[in-house]
């Protein structure tokens, strides 16, 4: 045995992952019987029939007729408020108003009840009479009376001397005017006066981007009007640049993976019942040769299918390569739900959870594509640049997908660690599962520090998630509310491993001086792993100072000299807060909690500090 | 024989409480919920200058229609024009960041043609736009206006500015129905576990050889797993009450909810024992009820539609005969099971 070498192990590796994978293809496919692929396929053609049907008959209104206007017959309104599927048209009863009536048109005189409905009403019917006007428009024959203005909009950079942003000329102006040749000729206040670049005339923009390019203007081109706001036309026809066509096909990439993670949980989940996996674990083959085959069958079918959604809506390899790491992650999240669950029942909700989860961070941070750099963080915002043509560089490749990589390694860690009997068939609540899964990781003091580094990506997410889910509320309550929150998740992940040691590998030295040398231990894996994320963000995106700005409670720094000057205070926090945490896991779960309120509380004070004295 | 039914029905719920899910369940919907406000609250202030407080944006205008046009310009809330008389000197202002923004308008060949220059990725990007948008559209209508008599018809007086959140539709239209009928799926999707589960660990053996039939079995399940979306449905409704957002006939509303429940989980049920296996029966729930809810969307009368205008009070005197058509609905198709269970349970 021992004179194998690593070649000829790592051979006989990959050929036990493959003949499990081979095994698991097979399997899988033969449960579907015959009656199920009826059914399946007569679902799928009525689903495809329903689609058809909703694109057909030009969409779906949820807002059916939840607005009443009282408006007569003989109105030029009526045929607005008949026109306006929100809006619902009833006699002009003024008697009625504000009981089955939300706003009554009389005489060219507008009677609007007094409630917030009413409001709502009229402002739905300004947008409907707005849209109205539009369409009378559009049928006049002299349209340059029509439409007097005709607007092209072009962007640039402020505070800058430097050669700006594509100016788009009037090539995409589609229909609404015959002005396309004049206002092509218009095209420059920027280039008359010489700072900007004009396009060519057919309307695609010339790339100029030495310097902040791919993350500057939205890539508006022949395809503008779909993928962006358009930019040129009558006043009515300019929009902001949101990516609103790219977001949607983006999204057609993550039903499938929904669909996948069904039965590969089904698949983990079936090995855990009647201890049937018992034979594949007495087999000479490892835990991980185990995982790995079973979990390739349908990372390769997630990205097969990737691809083939990327051929069919015009995304290249970088769509694909951006949403491999995300099914990665979907499939690891669903290994550990897998392992942890104790039913089916139990399995279902954890795996809707990751997709809630994950499909609200992949896509919060892509709305936000042409307006900010911090969209990076989402991979999907990858897809959506590739959609629109831009470039992206491989520090933006490496910021967005990065996070996804290592976390979906560590959950893949996590799982393979309870892959074995005791846990596998055993009953036990998640979060023992859990403590054990981390246990099997933790082998000497330095473990803990290492398990804080890795817990990075998970801190990451979640504390976006928090950003997202608080961002609605009022700033002077969710900003102190932030900071809370994110020394809540910092504590937890700093402390829940060594709380879990304490359980494991270090039950006979439960003193206070174990307990602050893993404290310190841990707080200094998470600072370096802190500092290594901050490290990627200055070096790999100068121009993210947004980030750096919405990150900066969490330790990291807008600048280099700062982040010096403050180096070793986020160092100090981190070892204070986790030993205050590790000393109560030392005797049971409560002192434990009781024991992060002190923790988070010093954390979140000096994170109000620091971002009160930043300004 | 209506005792073990229950006793079936009260193991479920006990299962659910003890694994914990149903807090999951809950925690779910509350982020699903509070995932799409953000949605809409990020969308409407991206695009709607008047929901974001404090910005005044300052433009400056050049070329030969200036005049006309920095007049509607000052006349916008929230805008600030200033004139220059050459492209230049206005472009070395927006440089110096003393505009957010530079209009050219020339006047050729009867028409005004205007290039706008706005700030480039930043926040600030889209309100500019947004208001630049606003301004010239007001600038439009008076050019329109003084060319009236070219043209065929005249465009209808817009009604005035009205003092509405953008929010309150999405309320009523879309908030309130995902917290109504996300307890309905997961019901159902709970119901196929259940079911599924039994077949999975062999227990529908045991319980089979107990005294009580396949029926009361397949009751006893789709009681626990219809009886839990109308009571979330209800805490998500006192909540939105609570929060400020009136929600009209709230019995009819759980009512529709129970009834659609009803159904779901009995679709759910159904093919559980026609697809044992878990994979292959919560695919095709899934994709069930993907379609049932995509399909019906279309009818004008659709239980997301119907939920919508129970809660904001667009219902004529006759919405009992929508909620009893619901109820009709969810009655039909469980009975239907009833009848078809010992002929499924049997083949088995």
């Amino acid at each position: 045995m021992s004179g194998r070498s690593a070649v000829d192990r790592l051979r006989q590796w990959g050929r036990a992952v493959a003949r499990i994978a081979r095994w698991e293809a097979s399997r899988s496919a033969a449960v579907v019987d015959r009656q199920t692929a009826i059914l399946g396929l007569v679902a799928l053609l009525l689903a495809g029939a329903v689609g058809g049907a909703a694109l057909a008959t030009g969409g779906v209104a949820l807002d059916r007729d939840i607005y009443r206007v009282g408006v007569s017959p003989d109105s030029p309104y009526h045929e607005v408020v008949e026109d306006s599927p929100a809006l619902a048209s009833r006699p002009p009863d003024l008697g009625q108003l504000g009981r089955g009536i939300d706003v009554v048109v009389r005489d060219g005189q507008f009677y609007v009840a007094d409630s917030q409905k009413a409001q709502a009403a009229l402002s739905t019917l300004r947008d409907a009479v707005r849209r109205h006007n539009l369409d009378l428009m559009g049928a006049e024959s002299n349209q340059s009376a029509a439409f007097p203005v005709v607007v092209t909009l072009t962007y640039a950079e402020q505070g800058s001397m430097t050669p700006d942003g594509a100016t788009v000329d009037s090539g995409t102006a589609g229909g609404t005017d015959g002005g396309d040749g004049d206002s092509g000729d218009e095209g420059g206040l920027s280039g008359e006066s010489g700072t900007g670049q004009t396009t060519d005339q057919t309307g695609t923009p010339t790339a100029d981007d030495d310097d902040d390019g791919s993350l500057g203007v939205p890539g508006f081109g022949a395809m503008g009007g779909l993928f962006g706001g358009s930019t040129s036309g009558s006043p009515a026809d300019i929009s902001p640049p949101f990516p609103f066509g790219a977001l949607v096909l983006a999204f057609v990439f993550f039903i499938p993976m929904n669909f996948v993670i069904q039965p590969y949980g089904s698949s983990i989940l079936n090995e855990r019942i009647n201890r049937r996996g018992e034979l594949l674990l007495v087999a000479p083959v490892s835990p991980t040769a185990i995982v790995a085959g079973k979990t390739l069958p349908y990372l390769a079918l997630l990205v097969g299918i990737t691809a083939v959604v990327a051929l069919a809506i015009g995304g290249g390899a970088v769509s694909v390569a951006a949403v491999a790491p995300i099914a990665a992650l979907y499939l690891a999240a669903t290994f550990v739900g897998g392992m942890f669950a104790r039913s089916f029942k139990e399995l279902t909700f954890v795996t809707v959870s990751i997709s809630v989860f994950l499909t609200s961070y992949a896509f919060v941070p892509a709305i936000f594509t042409n307006v900010t750099p911090i969209a990076l963080i989402s991979p999907l915002t990858l897809v959506v640049h590739d959609l629109q043509g831009t470039a992206i560089t491989a520090g933006e490749y490496a910021f967005a997908t990065g996070p996804f990589y290592v976390g979906s390694l560590v959950c893949f860690l996590l799982g393979v660690g309870v892959y074995r009997e005791e846990d596998m068939f055993t009953q036990r609540p998640v979060p023992l599962k859990f403590l054990d899964a981390l246990n099997s990781r933790i082998h000497r003091p330095r473990s803990v520090a290492l398990l804080s580094a890795l817990s990075i990506p998970f801190v990451f997410i979640a504390e976006l998630l928090a950003i997202a889910v608080l961002f609605v509320l009022p700033v002077d309550v969710s900003v102190p509310l932030l900071l809370v929150v994110i020394a809540g998740v910092e504590e937890v992940a700093k402390s829940v491993h060594v709380y879990a040691g304490f359980r494991g590998p270090f039950a006979g030295r439960r003193d206070w001086r174990m307990a602050l040398t893993l404290g310190a231990l841990s707080g200094f894996g998470f600072f370096v792993g802190e500092k290594f994320t901050a490290i990627v963000q200055l070096v790999g995106l100068p121009s993210l100072t947004l980030g750096q700005a919405a990150f900066t409670p969490t330790g990291v720094v807008a600048t280099p000299a700062m982040g010096l000057a403050l180096l070793l205070a986020p160092l100090l926090l981190h070892a204070v807060t986790t030993s205050i945490a590790a000393l109560g896991a030392t005797r049971s779960r409560r002192t434990y909690l009781v024991a992060l309120v002190p923790a988070i509380a010093v954390h979140a004070a000096y994170n109000l500090a620091v971002v009160s004295t930043l300004g | 024989m209506g005792e073990p039914r229950l006793t079936i029905a009260r193991r479920e719920l006990q299962t659910l409480r003890s694994e914990k899910t149903i807090v999951l369940a809950l925690l779910i919907q509350l982020f699903i919920a509070a995932f799409s406000s953000f949605l809409v609250v990020g969308l409407v202030s991206l695009y709607d200058p008047s929901g974001v407080e404090g910005y005044e944006t300052t433009v400056g205008v050049t070329g030969d229609a200036r005049a006309d046009l920095l007049g509607v310009v000052d006349e916008q809330a929230a805008m600030d024009g200033v004139g220059y008389a050459s492209q230049s000197t206005a472009r070395a202002a927006f440089e110096r960041g003393e505009v957010d923004a530079v209009l050219l308008a020339d006047r050729r060949s009867g028409r005004v043609f205007v290039t706008a220059l706005a700030p480039d990725g930043s926040v600030r990007t889209t309100v500019t736009v947004v208001q630049l948008r606003d301004a010239l559209s007001a600038f439009e209508r008076v050019e329109r206006n003084q060319r009236s008599s070219y043209l065929s018809s005249t465009p209808l007086d817009l009604p005035p500015q009205s003092g509405s959140t953008p929010y309150y539709g999405f309320s009523y239209t879309v908030l309130l129905p995902l917290l109504c009928f996300l307890p309905v799926f997961i019901s159902g999707s709970i119901a196929v576990d259940s079911v599924t589960e039994e077949f999975e660990r062999g227990t529908l053996e045991l319980l089979r050889v107990a005294p009580i039939s396949t029926v009361d079995i397949v009751d006893g399940k789709v009681w626990a797993a219809a009886a839990l979306a109308p009571a979330q449905a209800g805490l998500w409704l006192a909540l939105l009450a609570f929060n400020g957002t009136a929600v009209r006939h709230p019995v009819a509303i759980l009512t529709v909810v129970a009834a659609l429940s009803l159904l779901v989980v009995t679709l759910g049920a159904t093919l559980a024992l026609l697809a044992p296996d878990r994979r292959a029966a919560q695919f095709l729930y899934a994709v069930g009820v993907l379609v049932a809810f995509g399909g019906t969307t279309l009818l004008p009368a659709n239980p997301i539609n119907s939920v919508a205008r129970l809660a904001v009070g667009s219902v004529g005197p006759t919405y009992p005969l929508l909620v009893v058509g619901y109820v009709a609905l969810g009655v039909g198709a469980y009975v239907g099971l009833r009848r078809a269970v010992p002929r499924i349970g049997i083949a088995d």
